[in-house]
Parts: C-alpha cells; sequence; structure tokens
C-alpha cells in the first residue's frame, strides 16, 4: 500500500499589513540579537580577532572553558538524568518541595549562588578539607568552576528528563514487559530511546548555560590554578577573562576575545541543527541502543 | 498447550476492589470479559497480566503457580489498550523485540513467516506513526505472537478501527483461535465482534462477576440491563420506569412480568403494519429501513419501544404519529435481576 500525496495545504489568504506586522515584531527581536554582536565584530579588527585566537592565554580560557563546561555536562548525565527519571516516575510525599528545589538554580541570581558556594566551601571549612582530602579542591581550581556551571545548568537536564521520560507511554512500556523484558532490559530498550530526544535537547541547554557562565565563577574560581585534570598555565574561564580585559580598559581586546567564543559558539549550534536535518544524530532514528 | 486456572483472584486499585474471580482457561478458549466502563475489565486483565499485584487468590498455569511472579516470567501476549507499539521502532523490529530479548541471533528471518501471515510485509520497515489502524493491530498481534506466549490478553481491540478493519480483524482473530493453542482473553464493546469470537462470556459488574455463560446463556438469561442490551435486546426497561405505569397499562403489564432490576425483550414482529389485531396500541416515533426489515420506534405510555417488520421493507414508510397494534410474546420476555449460572458453567 502506497501513501498517497499530500493534497497541497490550503493556505489562508492575509492581507499585506498582517505580514508587515509580523516581520516587524520578530525582525526587531533578531535585530536585537544580531546588533551586539555586529557591534564586538566590528569594533576590533579581523587582524586583531585573528592574533587573539592564537594567544595563548586566550586559548588556555578556551580550553578551559569548554573542558569545564563538558565536565559539567558529564555532571548531568550522571546525576541530572536518573533525577529527572525519579521525578517522572515516582509519586512521593515532599516532591512539591524537590520541584522547587530543582527549579531554584533557574531563578536565583548565579552571584549569589557563587557567595552561597563560597560560605559553604570557604578555605578552612569542613567541606573544604573533605573535598580537598577527596582531591576535589574547589576554591579557585576547575572543580569549583565545575561545580558553580553545574549547579547552575543541571536543572535543565533535569526538567528535560522528567518531561521526557514522562512523555513514554506506560502502556508500551508494559507492553515490553508483558514480551518477556525485565525492568532494566525495559528501561535500557525502551524507555531510554523513546526519551532520548529530549533528553539530549537538555544535556545542549546545560552546556549552553554552563559555557555562558560567569557570576558564580567569579566568586568561586575567579582564577584558576592548574591542578585536577587541568594542567595548564594559570588562567581563568573565558567570561571571566573578557571581564578583565573590559575592566582593565582594553576594549578591543575585549571585543575580539568575544568574537572568537561567538564563532566558535555559533559554529557548534549551526553544526547541531546541520546533524538534526541530515538524520546522522542518533535521536533522530530513535534507536541508538540494541 | 496450557492451561490456566484462576482462582479467587482480587486486586486493588485506587480504591477500586476487583474480583473474587474465578476463571478456566483451556488452550484455543477465548473469553470475552464485557462490562460498562469501570466495570473492572482492564483492571481484570492487568491482574491476570501481573501489573497490579493480587490481594488474594491464585493464577496458576498448568499447575504452576505464577500470582506474585512479574509480567516477564508468565509469557503473555499482552495487548493493551492503544497496542503499546514501540514508536521508535519499524514494524519488523517491534515484532522482533521478544526474540531479541532471549538473544535470538536470527530474529528477522524468524519472523518472516508471522508478517506474511499478517500481511505486514510491505510494511515492514515502516514506523508505527505510518500505519493505518489496521496494519497497527496487525503488527500488535504479530508481537505478542512473536513472544510465543501461552496466554493472549488483548485489551479493546476493536477501539477506533473503521468498518473494514473491524472486519478484517474480525477475521485475523479467528484464525488466530484455529492456529494459536492458548487461550484467549478479550476485553470489549463491541457485541458484534464478541459473539463471532469468544466462546464464553464473562460479564463484570463494580469489579464482580455479574454473569457468566456462553452466548445462549447470555441470550436466555442476561441478567442484568448492560447484558441485555449488549445482546441486543432493544427493549429494555427499568424497574423505576415500569413502576410508573398506571393499572391496566402496557406498562403495567411488562411490570407484573419483570425481575427485580427490570424487564428486556427482542423487538417484537409487527405481522402487518395497520393490522387490526394485537393487544397493545402505539403511536410511531420513526421508521428506520435495514437488512432484517423495518424497525419501528413505537410510544406506548411513556415508553419507547423498538418493533420490527419483516422486508420487504413498505413503501413509503409508515408515517410518524400514525399507530399501530402490537402483541408481545410472554416467554419472549426476559426478567433482569437474577443472576444466573447456566448447568454445567464453571463456578
Amino acid at each position: 500500500m502506497s501513501i498517497p500525496p499530500e493534497p497541497p495545504r490550503r493556505r489562508w489568504r492575509t492581507g499585506p499589513y498582517w505580514l508587515a506586522l509580523q516581520l516587524v515584531l520578530s525582525g526587531s527581536l533578531l535585530l536585537l540579537f544580531l546588533l551586539p554582536i555586529y557591534a564586538l565584530f566590528t569594533y576590533a579588527p579581523p587582524q586583531l580577532i585573528w592574533a587573539d585566537a592564537g594567544n595563548p592565554a586566550v586559548r588556555a580560557a578556551l580550553w578551559l572553558t569548554f573542558f569545564a563546561s563538558g565536565l559539567a555536562v558529564l555532571a548531568a548525565v550522571v546525576f541530572a538524568i536518573p533525577l529527572g527519571y525519579l521525578l517522572a516516575r515516582r509519586s512521593f510525599r515532599g516532591r512539591a518541595v524537590v520541584e522547587s528545589l530543582v527549579a531554584l538554580p533557574v531563578v536565583v541570581p548565579h552571584l549569589l549562588v557563587g557567595v552561597g558556594l563560597f560560605f559553604l566551601l570557604i578555605p578552612g571549612s569542613p567541606l573544604y578539607r573533605f573535598t580537598t582530602a577527596l582531591g576535589f579542591p574547589v576554591y579557585d581550581t576547575i572543580w569549583g568552576v565545575v561545580l558553580v556551571m553545574v549547579f547552575v545548568s543541571a536543572p535543565y537536564t533535569v526538567l528535560a528528563a522528567d518531561l521526557s521520560f514522562r512523555a513514554v507511554d506506560g502502556r508500551v512500556l508494559e507492553a515490553a514487559r508483558s514480551l518477556g523484558a525485565g525492568p532494566a532490559t525495559v528501561f535500557l530498550t525502551i524507555t531510554f530511546p523513546l526519551a532520548m530526544r529530549g533528553i539530549v535537547a537538555g544535556l545542549l541547554l546545560t552546556w549552553a548555560r554552563a559555557v555562558s557562565e560567569i557570576g558564580g565563577i567569579l566568586i568561586l574560581a575567579y582564577t584558576v590554578y592548574p591542578g585536577g585534570p587541568y594542567n595548564g598555565p594559570v588562567t581563568s574561564t573565558l567570561s571571566v577573562l573578557v571581564y578583565n580585559l573590559f575592566q582593565a580598559g582594553d576594549l578591543a581586546d575585549a571585543a575580539a576575545v568575544s568574537s572568537v567564543f561567538l564563532l566558535i559558539a555559533f559554529v557548534l549550534f549551526f553544526l547541531v541543527r546541520l546533524g538534526e536535518r541530515s538524520g546522522w544524530v542518533p535521536w533522530r532514528r530513535g534507536e541508538l541502543l540494541p | 498447550m496450557s492451561g490456566w486456572t484462576v482462582a479467587g483472584l482480587e486486586s486493588q486499585v485506587d480504591g477500586f476492589r476487583l474480583g473474587p474471580i474465578d476463571l478456566e482457561l483451556s488452550p484455543g478458549h477465548a473469553v470475552a470479559v464485557l462490562g460498562s466502563s469501570g466495570a473492572g475489565k482492564t483492571t481484570l486483565l492487568r491482574t491476570l497480566a501481573g501489573f497490579i499485584p493480587a490481594r488474594s487468590g491464585r493464577i496458576a498455569r498448568d499447575g504452576v503457580d505464577l500470582t506474585d511472579r512479574p509480567p516477564e516470567e508468565r509469557r503473555l501476549g499482552y495487548v493493551p489498550q492503544g497496542l503499546g507499539l514501540f514508536p521508535h521502532r519499524t514494524v519488523e523490529r517491534n515484532v522482533t523485540y521478544p526474540l531479541e530479548l532471549r538473544g535470538v541471533t536470527d530474529a528477522l528471518d524468524r519472523t518472516r513467516p508471522l508478517l506474511e501471515r499478517f500481511r505486514l510485509t510491505s510494511v515492514a520497515r515502516r514506523y508505527p506513526a505510518r500505519l493505518s489502524g489496521g496494519e497497527l493491530e496487525r503488527t500488535a498481534i504479530a508481537r505478542a505472537l512473536a513472544a510465543e506466549p501461552e496466554l493472549i490478553l488483548w485489551d479493546e481491540p476493536w477501539q477506533a478501527l473503521d468498518v473494514d478493519a473491524r472486519f478484517e480483524l474480525g477475521r485475523v482473530f479467528e484464525e488466530l483461535r484455529e492456529t494459536a493453542a492458548v487461550p484467549v482473553v478479550v476485553v470489549t464493546h463491541d457485541p458484534a465482534l464478541a459473539f463471532s469470537v469468544a466462546d464464553s462470556f464473562l460479564v463484570l459488574h463494580g469489579g464482580k462477576v455479574g454473569l457468566r455463560g456462553d452466548a445462549t446463556t447470555l441470550l436466555a438469561h442476561p441478567s442484568d440491563a448492560f447484558t441485555a442490551r449488549f445482546v441486543g435486546f432493544d427493549n429494555v426497561y427499568d424497574r423505576e420506569t415500569l413502576d410508573a405505569g398506571p393499572p391496566g397499562s402496557f406498562t403495567a403489564w411488562l411490570r407484573d412480568r419483570a425481575g427485580p432490576e427490570g424487564v428486556a425483550f427482542a423487538r417484537p414482529l409487527l405481522p402487518s403494519y395497520g393490522a387490526p389485531s394485537g393487544s397493545w396500541e402505539g403511536v410511531v416515533g420513526s421508521a428506520r429501513p435495514t437488512p432484517e426489515g423495518l424497525a419501528l420506534t413505537v410510544h406506548v405510555d411513556a415508553l419507547a419501544v423498538g418493533l420490527r417488520m419483516a422486508p420487504p421493507v413498505p413503501v413509503p414508510l409508515p408515517s410518524v404519529r400514525s399507530r399501530v397494534r402490537f402483541d408481545v410474546e410472554e416467554m419472549n420476555l426476559r426478567p433482569l435481576g437474577r443472576p444466573f449460572a447456566a448447568p454445567g458453567a464453571p463456578p
């Protein structure tokens, strides 16, 4: 049996004013997104952007930022997906409290997050000694950067996982059970593949939020010293670097470094979109696991 | 070959209590579970499948107690409401799923005959989102059979199917009963298909067994209004309606012959239109031609009574508000409200 071609969709005839209104409103927003970027790119001459992209200090900051945000995403995979699953599948007392707690990092100003973590992990505090003893000193290390990033960005994965797991039809899971699959097999072969697309979208948001974080990092890890998985020079995240350049009055370099970051971020997101279009990303077909 | 015994099965979901249910399921035997919405049909199926724990009673297959076993260890072909197909797997990968679980390497080859049998070969590579209602149903039953089940549980198979797909599914079902030597329990709202596929019936009422037996038993002793309507009695009146009839009226005559919950009867045959004979007189409310003749609705007292005339359908149709006289034979009346167990039926 062949699927008949879809009839041409009937389109409402809309007046030119309606179209103009749509263009003006959405165009205004797009301009707001575009103009600051344009300003950044034009402030610094291309040669300077190119030169800064090769600058070892900028490279160290870039590497630290992407590496730390990658670790934050990894932490979200390990900790946030299970929490999302718990919220989606179990009902328990105090659930509303947990849900509010998950939403909290999204609304709290991130400078406050940094201050809170600072008081918790101030050198000499019990938790500082504990984490240091474990090999995770957080004050002015990459672990501090990761900690802040996880705090502010993991909720996006928790929420996405919660929604995605919830959207999986329970009767589909029951059918799988009755066909002979144990709970773990059902999760691996049915639940997770069906929820994966939404979860990956959440991880993408988590990464975006982590990589753009500055508030909490300013307090907890303003300068990052080598140690742990990071063995480069003394540096800071890219956003802190730009902040420093700007504070020091080095506007051209601030603009140039920002441009480098923007270019990389834009290319990355463009590649992801392209991947979704072409269908090579596993969650498009929906079958990553055997 | 496997026989199942369900004895004194009880379960509870959110305050709704099911049972006790007793069932004897022999290979090739199909039981239709009937009942109005909320009667516990799906609860019974899910308890049998193991998704709802049994509070008491026993589920056994060939003498082996399965009551506390998880669903995956019961060897079921469970087709839930909405079919429960895996949206991220193609038709063939849906059907191979139970084989993959058992580590079968040539699952695709092994399931090819099943796809063929259910005419799914041409859509084998499609995802469920791109199938028609009938194809979805056939995929679900093929997948259930691929698990080589010892019991098939099917919840509302005919929901949301068009007339053609229903007819086709009835054929699939008959074929299934002939070839698969396992019992089938099917929950349904559809009388025509229930009668065409089921050997016996279980009517649930507020979680309890209201009535059981084969089609003959149900027709002879429908026992409650739901069953009476389900098996095709068009005239069903409850006690309250009958009690309102004045003495000497048709309603009062029915009341004297009704059971505690009322009375049911099939459409009485009207020998000819405008015949002067007949004990009761009514006013024609509507007339509708059917393959079996003319179906008339006639108002008598406060009742709407269905009558029928044998073909050919008279032209022109009897006019609305004209009067007809008719008789109801007492032997065709079914008093409602006395639970009936047919002789020889399982307890």
